[in-house]
């Protein structure tokens, strides 16, 4: 019990440190939403809107930046993250819900494909190690290492472009009414299926890597001698005792992966042309957009923040040595 | 072009005529073709939000809002000069000194809703701008009184709006009994209930869709669906266009004659409307080298500007070629009669006679040395990225070099640049754009306007470069407050004398409103035999050329 008491409290300020310095971030940074504003359209908006643009965003008034700072925790702590400029007067809470599903749903998806897959491979590997199988480890870390923007394109230029199998871009079928359809669900299938698989050739590397190693370290230990001596089935000990302890590392880093799937997919969504929360990030980045960004930043920070809390407790439940104290 | 000039004025007059006829006999009872006509923006994803007065509403944004809701009066960027076609309006008359205009509302104009569209509709969308500083982003605190007679209005303004005439045809009108009970800033309007040819049908953040609106006052339309898709960059909005996927739209694409065109060069169309948005070579007046406008003035004349609009601009951006800096045709109209013909052309060697006449010398080296007997040594700045103003300053380098002088091109990061180097000053040359507006006078006022200098160092809002001349100052408050052409000729004779042979900066190229269009499904878009408006769909010209479309068979 202490130790999930000690954990919420180093939670506790972690997360107040996040959202202090979410605030102060962009406003440290130079340039503003109505400059930007007059900048992206250069010369369609006159300069004589600029008075009604910052009345329009609310920054007409001078508010010393403290004042801002306790507005800030006001409005989030009543669940309210403000008011975008770039898609005003949407608010941000709403734009977020907008676009987080999409990132959750696909890299999500994606990455518990490559953790499944690769976590299979990397037993198999290092179970068998010194056969035919090793070859695959330098193929699969070849894809990691190039450029993930690199495979990418090539991606939609072989699959896309040149055979035509997927659409090159967006997230499904524009003339389509987002629904509950078959046809809907359909077409988001469709146009996720490449996005996913190179995101899944791109990290299944180190799953494989880590599980791989794991397993070899693992296999040398007693207890699987003994397993192996008490005339077990070479797939029952494979299973039951080599990969059930190694894939203990496997797990927590699962679980902090998940934390960075909100916000490590800025370059996917721009290649695809997909509808995520790290196109939304981008953009509210190049527009000012300071309440989108904070919302944004904020849900990163959450999610990151909630799969450490998970891949600790989960560690601490799989591994009763980590919570012994002393 | 005299003569293209009389035959696209006589078609919008037979337009205007065609459709009070419609109106006056109650529906043209035309069909509308099921063929979709699919706009692309590349502004990525969109929040519900069709509110047309508030800058960044989705509707805005995709260009939707002006099929809904409509402008008093269509006016033709290319030819500035020309009467503007009564829309909502039947007229607007403006007193002598443009402090007050009277507007006459059309008849026989419906809500999409089935009330009447009256001059109270007029008056009130006014009003609401006039009340509300968060919309109204035309005439901030120039409003005066705004009062009702009959199908009249008469609206009031605290200074003279000759150059902002267009800003008041252009204001789209919205409905008193629906925004009269909303607040008019937080509104999203989900209904769309409006004036103009199409009604809302569905909305998603990918993809609008807009049906014809059957009670329309200038008949049918004969598009029968019109979508507007939201791509999430150029690219994907380039590659829409190349293979059919969007119809109309607007993008810079690079190489377009081989990109775009040459993909189905029978459809397939680009064109450039006109307006008076230029790209403009600021120079810093107050600093070496250019504080001596001989320098200045060489250097115009070895800055290659067919190569510029040909490689940096890739072609898009037109050529200025008159040595006003006035971007054509709009321009024309303006241009004083003495450099009415006069063409810029680059002459390395008059440059260098101007600069040699001048006091300058070049060492051995040939490197080009001031009357102070220092070497003449220039920075180029840009934001790292603009790709197309980073290529123009390359070249530009490269003509300054032609004189022995030395430039270097230094890209900046885009918020420093903003922040930093352009208000303060602190440059030697830059490129930035000017305002558009309706006649020369935003070109003009934002790179040489006296009554915008500050010195070096303080914020400056337009005159970056710190040009300073009386005449010119008053030449240009002379030409926004005057009453009569023969002043307004007058003024702009001062200007753009000092324009000239003062070379405070240098116009680059024109920046016109470009669009691409495909004619494979209908045909009748602004084109460059027929440009009867701004080709673009984002602005309150697309109900008329929407009502000029025809299916193709």
């Amino acid at each position: 019990m202490r130790f999930i008491g000690r954990r919420l409290v180093f939670y506790v300020i972690t997360l107040w440190a996040a959202v202090t310095i979410n605030f102060f971030i962009p406003r440290l940074m130079p340039g503003d939403p109505v400059k930007a504003l007059i900048a992206k359209n250069q010369g369609r908006i006159s300069t004589d809107a600029m008075d009604s643009l910052y009345a329009l965003f609310g920054l007409d008034e001078q508010v010393p930046l403290w004042q801002q700072y306790l507005d800030y925790w006001k409005t989030l702590l009543s669940g309210d993250l403000g008011t975008s400029f770039a898609y005003f007067p949407t608010p941000v809470s709403d734009l977020i819900n907008q676009a987080l599903p999409w990132t959750v749903g696909l890299v999500g998806v994606a990455t518990i494909i490559s953790f499944l897959i690769g976590t299979l491979i990397g037993t198999g590997i290092g179970w068998r190690r010194g056969t035919w199988a090793d070859s695959l480890l330098p193929i699969s870390t070849f894809f990691s290492a190039v450029p993930y923007f690199w495979l990418a394109l090539i991606a939609i230029f072989v699959f896309s472009v040149t055979l035509g199998w997927f659409p090159a871009s967006g997230s499904y079928d524009r003339s389509l009414v987002p629904g509950w359809s078959w046809e809907f669900v359909g077409s988001v299938i469709y146009y996720g299926t490449l996005p996913a698989l190179t995101i899944v050739i791109s990290s299944i590397a180190g799953w494989i890597l880590g599980m791989r190693n794991m397993v070899v370290t693992v296999s040398s230990e007693d207890y699987v001698t003994v397993a192996q001596a008490k005339g077990l089935s070479e797939r029952a000990v494979r299973t039951g005792y080599a990969a059930r302890n190694a894939v203990l590392p496997q797990v927590s880093s699962f679980a902090l992966s998940l934390g960075f799937i909100v916000g490590g997919t800025l370059i996917m969504e721009m290649v695809f042309s997909y509808q995520g929360i790290g196109f939304m990030l981008f953009n509210a980045v190049n527009a000012k957009d300071y309440p989108l960004m904070q919302g944004c930043f904020l849900v990163i920070t959450l999610a990151v923040l909630v799969a450490n809390i998970l891949a600790d407790f989960v560690y601490a439940a799989l591994d009763p040595r980590t919570r012994q104290e002393g | 072009m005299r003569k293209s000039i009389l035959a696209a004025g006589a078609i919008v007059v037979a337009a205007g005529l065609a459709f009070t006829g419609c109106s006056a006999g109650g529906g043209g009872g035309g069909d509308s073709s099921n063929k979709v006509l699919t706009i692309g923006m590349p502004n990525g994803p969109q929040a519900p939000n069709q509110n047309p007065l508030a800058t960044g509403s989705a509707s805005l944004s995709l260009g939707y809002a002006y099929v809904v809701y409509e402008s008093l009066m269509q006016i033709n960027e290319l030819h500035p000069t020309d009467e503007p076609t009564p829309w909502l309006a039947e007229s607007v008359e403006w007193n002598d000194d443009s402090t007050q205009a009277i507007i006459t509302a059309r008849d026989g104009v419906k809500w999409s809703d089935g009330e009447d569209f009256t001059a109270d509709d007029i008056a009130y969308s006014i009003q609401l701008r006039k009340d509300t500083p968060e919309l109204n982003i035309d005439f901030p605190d120039q409003y005066g009184d705004i009062s009702v007679d009959g199908n009249q209005v008469t609206v009031d303004f605290t200074t003279s709006q000759y150059v902002n005439r267009d800003k008041l045809y252009k204001l789209l009108i919205v409905p008193e009994h629906i925004w009269a009970d909303v607040d008019p800033v937080q509104f999203t309007d989900d209904e769309m209930i409006g004036t103009g040819p199409y009604l809302l049908d569905q909305f998603t953040p990918q993809s609008v869709t807009m049906k014809p609106n059957p009670g329309y006052w200038g008949g049918q339309p004969k598009v029968g669906t019109l979508r507007y898709d939201t791509f999430n960059d150029n690219n994907g909005l380039t590659t829409a266009l190349t293979t059919g996927e969007a119809q109309w739209g607007w993008t810079f694409i690079p190489d377009y004659e081989n990109t775009f065109i040459a993909k189905d060069p029978e459809h397939f169309h680009q064109v450039a409307g006109g307006g008076f948005g230029v790209d403009v070579l600021y120079l810093n007046n107050e600093t070496k080298p250019f504080d001596d406008p001989a320098f200045r003035q060489a250097l115009n004349l070895v800055v290659d500007r067919a190569e510029i609009s040909e490689k940096a601009g890739y072609g898009v951006w037109p050529q200025i070629s008159n040595v006003t800096g006035l971007p054509q045709p709009s321009g024309d109209a303006y241009i004083a009669p003495e450099f009415d013909g006069a063409e810029l052309e680059v002459d390395v060697d008059g440059a260098k006679q101007l600069l040699t006449d001048a006091g300058y010398t070049w060492d051995a080296s040939d490197k080009l040395v001031d009357p102070d007997g220092t070497a003449v040594t220039f920075t180029l700045t840009n934001p790292a990225g603009w790709s197309d103003y980073l290529s123009a300053l390359d070249i530009i380098k490269a003509g300054a070099e032609e004189l022995g002088a030395t430039a270097t091109v230094e890209p900046a990061v885009q918020d420093t640049w903003f922040n930093d180097i352009i208000p303060f000053g602190n440059f030697q040359a830059t490129l930035h754009w000017t305002d558009g507006g309706s006649t020369p006078w935003n070109l003009y006022s934002n790179i040489m306007d006296g009554a915008s200098y500050v010195p070096l160092g303080e914020t400056a809002n337009w005159n970056f470069g710190r040009y300073q001349n009386d005449a010119v100052t008053q030449a240009l408050a002379a030409f926004k407050g005057a009453s009569d052409d023969a002043t307004r000729a007058e003024a702009m004779q001062v200007i753009q004398d000092a324009f000239v042979n003062d070379a405070p900066g240098l116009v680059i190229w024109s920046r016109p409103a470009v669009a691409q269009y495909s004619t494979v499904n209908y045909t009748g878009f602004p084109s460059e035999d027929d440009p009867y408006a701004n080709p673009q769909p984002t602005g309150p010209q697309a109900a008329l050329i929407l009502s000029k479309l025809e299916p193709t068979k």
